[in-house]
């Protein structure tokens, strides 16, 4: 196969990667292939097409279901009440109860409804998402990739493929978008193969929490699957320190939060050295 | 409070490693005390006594419930360091009205010393302790969902047009 875009890098130099974006779900959606481990061989554009637009699919399907935005999905049906959830098809009620699922295992940090009462379960479906491209992924037999969406970053394997060696995701500081907190590995030998990172200005939410001090405006949780780690990120920045407290003791995960202040609190994963 | 926090050395000395029962209202009452810490495989065992009564036991790591809901002593207590075959342990608990309202590990160390990490609990993270990671250095960017409009501008675009 013809081989495009060969930076020439050296072999001391860093991995060799192939990216692919798309827009969709109102963000956009990045995909970084590393070289095939046998033939260590940097994916061609061609491979990279392929395989995104895989993926690319998988994404347009599920927000033209879930999706508030468009009048005519599934989800703006339920919303409006012209269908009910006992109508509604499998894979919405099999979303919904993963939701509730969430709601319960959150202690009501998460929920799949809005303060007014329609079903919102678009908390869940960008996690989903992810989740169902990671695993079409490796039915493809890609085995080291990063799957970026919108800021939820899902990976497999590693950079330099064939290796041990992890995808190093920033984190990004919310005071100043083009600069970094912090690092993450991910993948590799690690057990965290997924960070996402939740906002309280994602929605224009007041970052001032009712009952004292001030909240969390940016909350990132590394876990082993994407739809932990996005629940999780989501369900900290609404339910403040209590919901930080619960989700370090119950679940294998690393959190880094920051305070409207600026300050940071970090369990042991994010924590240096 | 000077009585209680007598009475707290005075556990800590006799080797109890938890407490936490019924003040006065139950002299020579026994109650069993425990926590769930790693350190499993010690034996159970009962402290006897109540608080101002003088009081003995011998400390060990189990399982139990704490004294009756409607006692009032209150406090912090630690043990003594305890040798486990997992390594030494060393817990402090949180007394609140009689019932044991926290325990936590103060020690715990593996067979060569080295301390374990046991809790996930969050701690503050402080701006000049973190190397703040370079974006040339990273392959993927998290950050708050941005829009498709504010990715433009994004260090993950940076990054994805380095990689077209």
């Amino acid at each position: 196969m013809q081989q495009i875009s060969d930076p020439g890098v050296p072999d001391t130099g860093g991995p060799v990667l192939k990216a692919r974006t798309f827009e969709c779900m109102g963000t956009v959606i990045s995909l970084t292939l590393a070289a095939d481990p046998l033939t260590e061989r940097q994916p061609t554009s061609d491979e990279a097409a392929a395989v995104t637009a895989v993926v690319e699919v998988l994404f347009r399907d599920l927000d033209e279901t879930f999706s508030l935005y468009r009048p005519d999905s599934e989800a703006s049906m339920l919303a409006r009440g012209e269908l009910t959830l006992h109508e509604a098809s499998e894979q919405m009620r099999e979303r919904y109860a993963e939701a509730h699922e969430w709601r319960l295992r959150t202690e009501g940090a998460f929920t799949p409804e809005r303060p007014d009462g329609v079903l919102d379960l678009s908390g869940l479906i960008k996690g989903h998402a992810i989740r169902e491209a990671g695993v079409s992924l490796l039915a493809l037999g890609r085995r080291d990739w990063c799957l970026n969406a919108g800021g939820d970053v899902l990976v497999s394997g590693s950079p330099r493929a064939g290796s041990a060696e992890p995808w190093n995701a920033g984190v990004v500081d919310p005071a100043d978008r083009r600069t970094l907190i912090t690092g993450y590995a991910l993948g590799g030998i690690s057990r965290h193969k997924a960070l996402a990172t939740s906002g309280s200005a994602e929605r224009g939410e007041h970052i001032w929490r009712v009952g004292g001090g001030p909240g969390f405006v940016q909350v990132s949780v590394a876990a082993a699957d994407i739809v932990t780690a996005d629940v999780l990120a989501t369900a900290i920045v609404s339910g403040g320190a209590p919901a930080l407290d619960l989700a370090a003791d119950r679940w294998d995960v690393a959190v880094l939060a920051v305070r409207s202040d600026g300050s940071m609190l970090a369990t042991p994963g994010f924590q240096p050295g | 409070m000077k009585l209680r926090g007598t009475v707290a050395a005075a556990l800590a000395s006799a080797g109890i490693l938890l407490a936490g029962w019924q003040a006065g209202t139950q002299a020579g009452g026994t109650s069993t005390v425990g926590s769930s810490t790693t350190a499993a495989g010690t034996t159970g065992s009962t402290g006897t006594g109540s608080f101002g009564r003088g009081s003995s036991g011998a400390g060990s790591t189990g399982t139990g419930s704490s004294g009756s809901p409607d006692s009032s002593a209150s406090g912090t207590y630690k043990g003594t360091a305890v040798q486990t075959r997992f390594g030494a342990v060393q817990v402090q608990i949180t007394v609140t009205n009689g019932r044991i309202t926290e325990v936590t590990p103060l020690q715990l160390t593996d067979t060569d010393g080295k301390s374990i990490q046991i809790s996930n609990r969050a701690a503050p993270l402080l701006r000049s302790k973190v190397l703040a990671a370079q974006s040339a250095d990273v392959q993927t960017v998290s950050g708050a969902t941005v829009t498709s409009r504010a990715y433009l501008t994004s260090l993950q675009a940076a990054i994805d047009a380095a990689n077209l």
